[in-house]
C-alpha cells in the first residue's frame, strides 16, 4: 500500500482545501480548459454517444474473458521477447522492480508518470531502495521537487500556479529560467531533465494498453517522456493493470479515439507508441530486456464483487474535471491516488471502505461524471453500491443512521407522519419572522451558509384535505 | 500458487475462443470515426496537421530527389546550421547531401533530424513510423526540429497498423512534444520537438 | 390511455411541507390539461433520504409501499425531477432481485412521469392565457435532466406563458450542489458550489430564477437571499398554473 494520508480527515483535508484561494484558481485554469475543450471535441465527434457504447462494450468483453486475454497477451508477449511477471498486490509489484534494478545494478531510473505506479507506490519503494528516479513528465518532476502527491490523473501538478513552479525550479534546477514566463519554465525543465533520461539505467513506463494479440504495450503521453525514458536505458519495466488488456489493435484505435478527446479535447495524444518486445538484434537502439510486471491489487476481487464496471476506466480524467466537488476541493482532499469520481469508487476498493466512507457520500449523484465518461462508468450507482455497504457494515455515523430510522418510520406510517410533519412545521415556523428562518438548529448544516425558506403553515395534503384545490 | 496461477484461477472462464474472437471482431464492425473522404485524402491529412494541438508545417516535393534542397531551405528559413541527424536509411542516404554533416544517431542537443514514416494518416494528421536498423527511435525524440518524409497517406487510423510480426516499436507521431502541465497552457517543445515540418512526396 | 386519464399526483415530501402551492399548481395544470387527478391520501416521500445514504432495506419497503399505492391509476405525475427518478429509474434497480414487486416496479416505472414532461410530451398541453411580464433564467436540475432527459420540455412550455422571456443560464446544466443529504453532510463543500451557481444566476440579470426541483431551488434561493440578491425563485408549473405573480420562494410569511 502507498503512503497514504489518513483517511478519517477527509473533510480536515476539504476544509482546507475551500480555504486555499489559490488551488481553487489553479484548477479552475486547468479543469475549466480541459472542460472546454472536451466539449468542443465531442461535438465534433460523430457520434460520441454510440462511440462511447462500443467502448464500453469493449471493455466489458475484455472484463469478461480476462483471464483468456491475459494468458493470450503473455504468450505473444514473450514470444516477442519480453519476460511476464504477476504480482498479486502492490508490495508484490514493487518488489519484483525493485528486484529487477538491482540485478541490472541500477542506480538509477527514468520513470515516465503512471497511475498504476502511484496506485502501487512504486516511487516510495523506489527511495526505500536507495534507488534515484528520475520523473520525466513535467508535473511529476514538478511535485518531486515538491515533495507532494499527484492530483489529478492528468495534471498531477494541477493544483501548482505558475509561481509556485517557477520557486521550485529556481531552487533545483542547475540552470533555471532566466524569464517569468511558463515557456522558460518548460524550456528549463527540458535542460534539466534530459541528462537524467539519456543516462539512466532503466526505464520504467506503465501502460495504457495491453494489446492481447500482438503482446504489445502501449504507452500515450504528449510530451513524448515515455519514449525518452524506455528507449535509452539497458531495461525497460513495465507495470500495468490487467484492466488495461484489448484484444487487438482495432479496439486500441478506438479506444485512443475517445481518449485524447476526453482528457484534452485532441484528436489523438502527440505520441502514441506500440512496445512489443525488446530491441532486435540489429537495431540501433531500445533496451536490451524488457519486463512487464501484470498487476492485480484488488482487480479480480472489484471484477468479483459488483465493480466489474469499473475495470472499464481508461483514465482520461473527465470525470474529475467535471465534478463539481472536485472543482472546489481538488484532488488531495480526496487522500488516494485516484480523486474525483472514479477515485472515489476506485479508493475504497484499494484502502479498504471503513478509512474512506466519506469519498463515496461526498458527492451529490447528479450524474455528470457518467455523461462525460468515455466508457459510459455508471459512476453514481457504483457510489451508491459503497454508501450501501457501508450502511450495512455500520460505518455511517449514529446520528445518520438514527435519522434516516426515525423519518422511515414515520414516512411508513402516514397518519403519525402528517401529524408529526405539523407539529414539526409549527415549531419551525416560530423561529423566524417573515418568509426565511436564518437560524435553525440541528440545520446547522443548511443555515450556516444560506436562509432556510419558512415552510408553509399547513401541508399540502392538509390543505387539500380541508378542500383547497388552487 | 504463484502469483499467475492466483490470479487466472480467479479469470479464466468457459467461453469457448472461437466465442470470443467471434464476439471481439463484432464490436469493431461499423467503427464511429470521424469521416475521410477517399477523394479528399491528401487534402484532410493537410488540414489536419494544421490543427493547433498538431501545428506541423506542411511541403509536397516532388520526388526523394529534392529532399536535400528542400531541407537546406528549411534550414536556411529556421537559421539551422548545416548539420543534420540523418538515419542509415538506404533512401535518403542515396541522396546527395553536399554541403551538411551528417551522423546517425542524435546528440543529447540535436537540433535536426530527417526521417521517414511509412505513412501519413489523415484522420488525425498523424505520422507512422517502425523501428528497424535502418529506422532508430531516439533522434525523432531527440531533435528541436523533427523533418519527416511522408511517401504514402491513408485514410483512417486502423489502416496504420502494421499486418504480421511486429517490429520493437511502432509509434504515432501526431505534432510536437507538448505539454500543458503548468496551469494548463499549451507550451511546444517540452521534451522533443519543438518544430514538426513534413514533406510530403507527391510522386 | 383514456381520454381524460386518472393520475395519481405525488406531490413529494418538500412541495408537501414547505411549498404546497406547487402541489396546488401542479393540480391545476394537470386539470387544464385534461387529467382527472387524484391525490392519493396515504403519500408521504418517495424514499430517496434512505436510497442515497445507502439504507437499502429502507428504500427497498418505501420502494413496495409507494407502488402499492399507485399502481392502480393510468399515470403517476410527480413535481420533481429526482422523485420522479427514483420512482422511474430506481425502483426497478433496487427490486431486481425480487422477482414479486419487479414486474410491478417497472409497470410502475413505466406510467411514471415528471410534471413538465407529462404536460408536455405526453399531454401536449400548453398554457392558455396566461401571462408574466418578467425575465427569468432556467436552472436544469441534474436528476431531471440526466435520469429523465427533461430539458426542451420546461422552455417549450416557458415559451407559451405571455410576456415571459428567458435569459440564458452559464453553467445552466452544473449541479447546484444540493445533493439530498450531500448539503448537510458537507455543508462547506455545498456551500461553495452553491455560492458559484448563485453567483451566475446573479450575473445572468434575469427577475426569476426557475426549476423543476424544489430540493435545488430551496438551496440556490436560500443561498441568493442570504447574499441579498433580488433574483426569486419559483418552480416551473407555479408560473404555467398563472401563480407567478404571487408570493416566491421564502416570501410567504
Amino acid at each position: 500500500m502507498s503512503a497514504h494520508e489518513p483517511q478519517a480527515a477527509f473533510k480536515t483535508r476539504a476544509a482546507a482545501a475551500l480555504h486555499d484561494p489559490i488551488l481553487k484558481i489553479a484548477v479552475e485554469r486547468t479543469a475549466g480548459t480541459a472542460e472546454a475543450k472536451r466539449a468542443v471535441a465531442v461535438e465534433a465527434f460523430p457520434d460520441f454517444e454510440a462511440a462511447r457504447t462500443r467502448a464500453a462494450a469493449i471493455k466489458d468483453h475484455v472484463v469478461a474473458n480476462l483471464g483468456h486475454y491475459l494468458e493470450q497477451f503473455e504468450a505473444n508477449a514473450v514470444a516477442a521477447g519480453a519476460v511476464v511477471h504477476w504480482a498479486r498486490t502492490s508490495q508484490e509489484a514493487c518488489d519484483i522492480v525493485i528486484g529487477l534494478c538491482r540485478q541490472a545494478g541500477a542506480k538509477s531510473v527514468a520513470r515516465s508518470k503512471s497511475m498504476l505506479g502511484e496506485e502501487i507506490g512504486l516511487p516510495h519503494a523506489l527511495a526505500e531502495a536507495g534507488i534515484a528516479r528520475v520523473e520525466t513528465d513535467l508535473a511529476e518532476h514538478i511535485i518531486q521537487l515538491s515533495g507532494e502527491r499527484p492530483s489529478h490523473i492528468i495534471w498531477p501538478a494541477m493544483h501548482k500556479t505558475r509561481e509556485q513552479v517557477s520557486e521550485l525550479f529556481r531552487r533545483s534546477h542547475r540552470d533555471p529560467h532566466a524569464e517569468e514566463t511558463i515557456a522558460a519554465m518548460a524550456e528549463s525543465a527540458r535542460r534539466h531533465l534530459r541528462e537524467g533520461m539519456l543516462s539512466a539505467d532503466v526505464g520504467i513506463s506503465g501502460a495504457n494498453f495491453l494489446v492481447a494479440d500482438s503482446g504489445a504495450v502501449c504507452t500515450v503521453t504528449n510530451e513524448g517522456n515515455a519514449e525518452l525514458s524506455l528507449v535509452p536505458p539497458r531495461l525497460q519495466i513495465v507495470t500495468a493493470g490487467i484492466e488495461k488488456i484489448v484484444p487487438s489493435m482495432g479496439h486500441a484505435v478506438h479506444l485512443l479515439r475517445l481518449l485524447a478527446r476526453s482528457a484534452t479535447g485532441a484528436a489523438l495524444t502527440q505520441y502514441t507508441t506500440f512496445y512489443t518486445g525488446p530491441k532486435r538484434e540489429s537495431d540501433r537502439d531500445g533496451p536490451e530486456e524488457m519486463h512487464i510486471v501484470l498487476v492485480d491489487n484488488g482487480r479480480t476481487a472489484m471484477r468479483e464483487e459488483g465493480l466489474a464496471e469499473m475495470l472499464r476506466c481508461i483514465r482520461c480524467g473527465a470525470c474529475m474535471n467535471h465534478c463539481v466537488v472536485f472543482r472546489q476541493i481538488g484532488g488531495h482532499a480526496y487522500g488516494g491516488t485516484y480523486p474525483g469520481p472514479m477515485g472515489a469508487v476506485l479508493t475504497p476498493a484499494i484502502d479498504g471502505l471503513a478509512k474512506t466512507r466519506d469519498l463515496p457520500n461526498a458527492c451529490t449523484l447528479n450524474g455528470k461524471c457518467q455523461e462525460v465518461c468515455p466508457v459510459n462508468i455508471p459512476l453514481p450507482t457504483l457510489l451508491r453500491g459503497w454508501r450501501e455497504k457501508s450502511w450495512r457494515e455500520g460505518l455511517e455515523p449514529k446520528a445518520t443512521r438514527a435519522g434516516i430510522d426515525l423519518w422511515a418510520w414515520f414516512a411508513q406510517r402516514p397518519k403519525l407522519y402528517r401529524a408529526a410533519t405539523a407539529t414539526a412545521l409549527k415549531s419551525l415556523r416560530a423561529m423566524g419572522r417573515g418568509g426565511w428562518l436564518r437560524k435553525v438548529p440541528m440545520a446547522g448544516g443548511w443555515t450556516r451558509y444560506r436562509d432556510l425558506p419558512k415552510p408553509a403553515a399547513e401541508s399540502f395534503m392538509a390543505q387539500y384535505r380541508k378542500g383547497r384545490r388552487r | 500458487m504463484s502469483a499467475r496461477e492466483a490470479i487466472l484461477s480467479r479469470l479464466t472462464g468457459k467461453t469457448p475462443a472461437e466465442v470470443i474472437r467471434a464476439e471481439a471482431a463484432a464490436l469493431l464492425l461499423a467503427p464511429e470515426r470521424p469521416a475521410v473522404d477517399p477523394a479528399q485524402v491528401e487534402a484532410v491529412f493537410a488540414e489536419r496537421l494544421a490543427v493547433p494541438s498538431v501545428a506541423a508545417s506542411y511541403e509536397r516535393v516532388a520526388d526523394w530527389t529534392a529532399l536535400p534542397e528542400t531541407v537546406r531551405r528549411y534550414f536556411a528559413e529556421q537559421g539551422i546550421p548545416p548539420v543534420l541527424c540523418l538515419p542509415p536509411d538506404p533512401r535518403l542516404r542515396a541522396l546527395d547531401w553536399s554541403g551538411f554533416t551528417l551522423h546517425d544517431s542524435a546528440a543529447p542537443d540535436e537540433l535536426a533530424v530527417l526521417a521517414v514514416a511509412r505513412l501519413g494518416v489523415a484522420e488525425t494528421g498523424s505520422l507512422v513510423f517502425e523501428t528497424s536498423p535502418e529506422a532508430p527511435m531516439l533522434p525523432n525524440f531527440l531533435a528541436l526540429h523533427h523533418l519527416v518524409v511522408v511517401p504514402e497517406v491513408v485514410a483512417q487510423l486502423e489502416e496504420a497498423a502494421l499486418p504480421g510480426a511486429q517490429p520493437r516499436a511502432h509509434y504515432w507521431v501526431t505534432g510536437v512534444s507538448g505539454t500543458t502541465d503548468i496551469e494548463g497552457t499549451y507550451v511546444r517543445g517540452a521534451h522533443g520537438p519543438r518544430f514538426l515540418h513534413v514533406i510530403r512526396l507527391a510522386g | 390511455m383514456a381520454d381524460q386519464p386518472r393520475i395519481a399526483l405525488f406531490v413529494t415530501c418538500l412541495v408537501d411541507l414547505i411549498r404546497p402551492r406547487i402541489g396546488f399548481a401542479a393540480l391545476a395544470t394537470l386539470e387544464a390539461a385534461g387529467c382527472d387527478v387524484v391525490v392519493p391520501e396515504a403519500q408521504t416521500c418517495c424514499g430517496q433520504p434512505a436510497l442515497n445514504s445507502g439504507d437499502r432495506k429502507t428504500a427497498e419497503k418505501m420502494a413496495r409501499r409507494n407502488i402499492a399505492l399507485l399502481e392502480g391509476y393510468d399515470a403517476v405525475v410527480v413535481p420533481s425531477g429526482s422523485c420522479a427518478a427514483t420512482m422511474r429509474v430506481h425502483y426497478p434497480e433496487i427490486l431486481e432481485h425480487d422477482a414479486k414487486w419487479l414486474p410491478r416496479a417497472r409497470a410502475l416505472a413505466a406510467k411514471t412521469y415528471e410534471i413538465l414532461a407529462y404536460l408536455d410530451e405526453v399531454r401536449g398541453w400548453r398554457p392558455d392565457d396566461v401571462a408574466l411580464p418578467a425575465t427569468a433564467t432556467y436552472h436544469d436540475s441534474c436528476s431531471g435532466l440526466r435520469e429523465l432527459g427533461i430539458k426542451r420540455q420546461p422552455r417549450r412550455l416557458l415559451g407559451a406563458v405571455e410576456g415571459l422571456s428567458l435569459k440564458p443560464l452559464a453553467g445552466e446544466e452544473t449541479c447546484c450542489g444540493f445533493g439530498g443529504t450531500f448539503c448537510v453532510k458537507y455543508p462547506a463543500i455545498s456551500n461553495a458550489i452553491v455560492g458559484e451557481k448563485a453567483a451566475a444566476i446573479d450575473a445572468a440579470q434575469a427577475d426569476l430564477l426557475l426549476s423543476g426541483d424544489l430540493g435545488c431551488l430551496m438551496n440556490m434561493a436560500g443561498k441568493l437571499h442570504r447574499e441579498g440578491s433580488a433574483v426569486r425563485a419559483f418552480h416551473t408549473v407555479e408560473v404555467l398554473a398563472g401563480m407567478g405573480d404571487g408570493p416566491a420562494i421564502g416570501e410567504d410569511a
